[in-house]
């Protein structure tokens, strides 16, 4: 048994369709721009079924079972299907049927509820009066259903913390990740929500409607930034709250994201060799100097990406690389010999590639917005990186001030 | 004076959008990102000359990060991507060689003075951002402002 969406030929549905509508152009009104369902077993077709969607709710417009299956509850599940299908991305769903006992009752029996009645639309709408077990159809019943109540606290809170996990992980601030769970949340009707966000780790509590508590806690060690993923999850989280996702889309689209690669390497080496060389001119260093920068602040970044690799912790890389640059520009002023070139010039502009940007601007960010724990942890971890790229300078150089018995310098 | 120009419109654009890519920002953000940097560096420069680099900073990073607000909401991503730009040309990068060169020359007060400087342009970046990251975001759309006029107008006529 399996029910599959029809895209193409809908037309070949007709008979099925005709059971529950009798009147032909009636259903074409809906079946081209309605999502036709059927489900079928070995190659016979049993049930089929009409949505339609509108902005925010959708409309079950035609269901049918073919006469010698009827009443063993296929029609019930195509029914519990498609409200599982549209759960998420709509809020309601509405169905219009004749005043019939026994329709109205397998409605009801699927969770729907009575909405409002369209007054004498059976009588206007069709050609040839309708009856149903020997009554004169006239008034439409519209009865409708929440969509929300299929949804699970649980996928709720672990789609709004998967999302929070991957914003952190890659850069985002406090503010943005708890922003973000709070938007998933409510557009998935999960209302009573708490969270608490640090700079490596979330919790999170959800209540449902019983008052059973859902609990998740998240650690999120510090790694690697990539932008490029924070503003594809902000633009995820904005989808959301439009109600234009889905929660299981939304998954699938949460796990794409995290897949995105980062810019090739080859590409950030000449990137952070063009930043040294600029920020070497802007810093009043001479064109020859600032070409030495280029040369070092490549090197220097290829140093990073391979630290990364082998998971150098964050002392070492800012440290070695501090030693490289100076060790590099020493090589490069005894090499050139006759002077012209200064040691200042060439090594201030090559930091450049080191500078722990949105660790910084994060920190800043985090204690504007008050968020002072994780603040301070963020800025601590800029400003060390500093004082690493400091420790690592000083030291080359206080090491080519002795070999050489302080005369250069 | 063309080469000046040229230099202090080139660079920081070339060497912003250069920073940003490290941090793996997407493509269609780099202009806006070199532009930002421009500004950033324009507005320290011009204001150097009759202040200290802490305060000139401090001024820059207001600029430039309002133009970020107005950026971000423009273009509807995190505002990150912007702030990283508008902080780079100004980060007290040089400062750093120099408090370590002199305090390994042992010249301690020269040390001091570079430490200390750097520290103060740390902080008038910080209090730069923090200043205008504060501001309400209702200000930095569109229809707050168009919905201001309606209420003054409202209020004219009554």
């Amino acid at each position: 048994m399996e029910i599959n969406q029809i895209t193409e030929n809908k037309q070949d549905y007709m008979d099925l369709l005709l059971l529950a509508d009798p009147q032909e152009d009636m259903i074409e009104r809906y079946l081209e721009d309605g999502d036709l369902f059927v489900l079928s077993e070995n190659g016979d077709i049993l049930t089929v079924c009409v949505v339609l969607a509108k902005e925010k709710t959708c409309e079950l417009k035609n269901i049918a079972t073919a006469e010698q299956y009827q009443g063993k509850g296929y029609g019930k599940y195509m029914v519990r299907y498609v409200c599982e299908h549209y759960t998420g991305r709509y809020d309601l769903m509405y169905v219009g049927t004749g005043n019939s006992r026994k329709t109205l009752d397998f409605y009801k029996s699927c969770g729907f509820m009575n909405s409002h009645i369209v007054e004498n639309f059976f009588t206007d709408n069709y050609r040839e009066p309708i009856y149903e077990d020997g009554l004169l159809l006239t008034d439409m019943i519209y009865l409708k259903k929440k969509l929300d109540t299929e949804i699970d606290v649980k996928r709720v809170v672990d789609l709004a913390l998967e999302a929070g996990r991957i914003l952190l992980k890659n850069g985002g601030e406090i503010f943005r990740v708890e922003e973000t769970i709070q938007h998933i949340c409510r557009r998935f009707h999960v209302e009573d929500v708490e969270i608490f966000t640090l700079s490596h780790g979330i919790f999170m509590s959800a209540e449902d409607e019983s008052g059973d508590a859902y609990t998740k806690v998240r650690h999120v060690p510090l790694s690697g930034t990539h932008l490029g993923i924070v503003a594809e999850v902000n633009e995820l989280s904005r989808e959301i709250s439009a109600g234009q996702v889905g929660i299981d889309e939304a998954f699938d689209r949460l796990e794409e994201i995290e897949k995105m690669p980062a810019k090739r390497e080859y590409f950030q080496v000449i990137a952070a060799g063009t930043g040294s060389f600029t920020f070497a001119i802007l810093l009043k260093s001479t064109l020859a100097e600032s070409m030495v920068a280029f040369v070092i602040g490549c090197i220097i970044h290829i140093w990073v990406l391979l630290a990364k690799r082998l998971n150098f912790s964050k002392i070492i890389v800012n440290i070695i690389g501090g030693v490289i640059m100076t060790a590099l520009a020493i090589l490069v002023l005894h090499m050139h010999g006759s002077g012209g070139l200064r040691l200042e010039g060439m090594i201030t502009g090559s930091i450049m590639p080191l500078i722990p940007g949105v660790a910084f601007v994060n920190a800043i960010r985090d204690i504007a917005d008050s968020d002072f724990l994780s603040g301070t942890v963020r800025m601590i971890d800029a400003l060390l990186v500093f004082v690493y790229i400091a420790i690592g300078v000083g030291s080359t150089l206080a090491f080519y001030n002795s070999l050489i018995g302080g005369l250069v310098l | 004076m063309i080469r000046e120009i040229l230099v202090n419109v080139l660079c920081p654009f070339l060497g912003t959008v250069a920073y940003v890519v490290l941090f793996n920002v997407p493509r269609r953000y780099y202009v806006s990102c070199g532009i930002t940097g421009i500004v950033a560096w324009l507005v320290y420069l011009g204001a150097s000359e009759g202040m200290s680099s802490a305060v000139a900073s401090f001024l820059a990073v207001m600029v430039a990060v309002f133009l970020s607000r107005m950026l971000a909401v423009r273009m509807r991503c995190p505002i990150t991507i912007f702030l990283l730009a508008a902080i780079i040309p100004l980060v007290p990068g040089a400062g750093i060689y120099y408090t370590a060169y002199y305090l390994v020359t042992d010249q301690l007060s020269l040390a001091a003075e570079r430490g200390i400087e750097a520290v103060k342009i740390a902080f008038g970046i910080v209090v730069g951002i923090a200043f205008i990251v504060s501001i309400p975001k209702e200000v930095f759309q569109i229809h707050y402002w168009r919905g201001r006029k309606r209420r003054k107008r409202l209020k004219d006529m009554n």
